[in-house]
């Protein structure tokens, strides 16, 4: 009898995270993206900047046009600075549709802060750190259990390559798909997105084969 | 628009959440996640089938927004080099903090080879790929 939690309240707790995290953030949750930009944290510190520098200068120029248009009785202000050409043609009301549903004008938002993203991460750990002790679990080992020892190798320095391998499999591969188990996964296949209903597929796919493999074959 | 505060409690909170259940679910483990890889047993698979059905059907309800995204040429390929790491080494992403968290000291070397592997991807695509890959989770 497993002592890990039947389908049904992983299922329920995996969703209750995401949905919580998207309703709250107003943003997808997606693990590899928080450890990509907490790795490369100076350059996203300076694009933070960049950005606040950005919106200062936006809320100077929107304070400015209204005090210009308060001034002179011309009406709403900042609203007017941004109105279409009259000669511009209107969109069709498809294309509208379309827009709000892809566009990244109208779907983009700011980044989580970065400090949000390496919050993310050492929760994730404390969070996994509080199961495993509560659940009795928590043993400190120096291999990656029998599953690990039976289906791939024994050997210390194996085992180490190996780890070391994979981990640069997973880096590489989410980054370059853009995303992984819970980006892709979770957040990105709960909103029926064709990338990530691609992607799962295709990594869920592959992990079976090489599984099989590993069972099987080697 | 959500403030700076909320977006840290939030992303406190689903990390510890999100450590827990996976935690609690099986995925740190070895066996049970070559088990489910293999079919040979569903728990985990359904755990998280199950989760996505559950997802989409809020989603719909809450109509939350669609986020942008078009399949690159980057979609498979990394797709399927993190289906290979994933099956060898046992680690996506979030996984081997919640192995190291449950007493998987040599799982720090798979962060390691994560953290390789993440800046070798930027370098390379900045040097050689060039593609627009987005990202999932902002």
């Amino acid at each position: 009898m497993s002592t890990y939690w039947p389908w049904w309240a992983g299922a329920i707790g995996l969703a209750l995270v995401t949905i919580n995290h998207t309703l709250i953030t107003d943003r997808s949750l997606g693990v590899s993206s928080a450890w990509d930009r907490v790795l490369h944290w100076r350059r996203e510190r300076h694009l933070e900047q960049m950005d606040e520098e950005f919106t200062d200068d936006q809320a100077l120029v929107e304070a400015l046009a209204a005090a210009t248009a308060e001034h002179f009785g011309t009406g709403t202000g900042a609203s007017t600075m941004t109105q279409a050409p009259y000669e511009k043609s209107q969109p069709l009301e498809a294309d509208i549709e379309a827009a709000a549903d892809d566009s990244p004008a109208a779907t983009n938002r700011r980044p989580a802060p970065l400090v949000t993203q390496a919050a993310l991460l050492i929760s994730v750990f404390l969070g996994g750190l509080i199961a495993a002790v509560t659940s009795g679990r928590f043993h400190l080992r120096y291999d990656m259990g029998p599953g690990f020892r039976d289906l791939v190798t024994a050997n210390p320095t194996a085992m180490i390559a190996v780890l070391f391998v994979g981990g640069v499999l997973v880096g590489f591969g989410t980054r370059l798909a853009g995303g992984c188990s819970s980006g892709h996964g979770l957040s990105g296949c709960g909103r029926l997105r064709p990338v990530s209903l691609v992607a799962t597929a295709v990594f869920f796919g592959t992990a079976v084969v090489v599984s099989f493999l590993l069972w099987k074959v080697i | 628009m959500r403030t700076r505060g909320a977006i840290l409690l939030a992303s406190i909170i689903t990390g510890l959440a999100l450590g827990y259940t996976v935690t609690n679910i099986g995925f740190g483990d070895y066996a049970e996640l070559n088990r489910m890889f293999t079919f040979q047993d569903l728990r985990m698979l359904l755990s998280f089938a199950g989760a996505v059905v559950i997802i989409v059907c809020a989603f719909a309800l809450l109509r939350v927004r669609r986020t942008p995204g078009r399949i690159h040429a980057g979609v498979i390929p990394g797709a399927v080099l993190f289906g290979t790491g994933w099956a060898i080494s046992g680690g996506c992403p979030a996984i081997p903090i919640i192995q190291i968290a449950s007493g998987y000291l040599p799982a720090l070397v798979s962060i390691i080879g994560v953290i390789v592997g993440m800046r070798l991807c930027r370098w390379a695509n900045g040097r050689y790929f060039h593609l627009d890959r987005g990202s999932c989770g902002l």
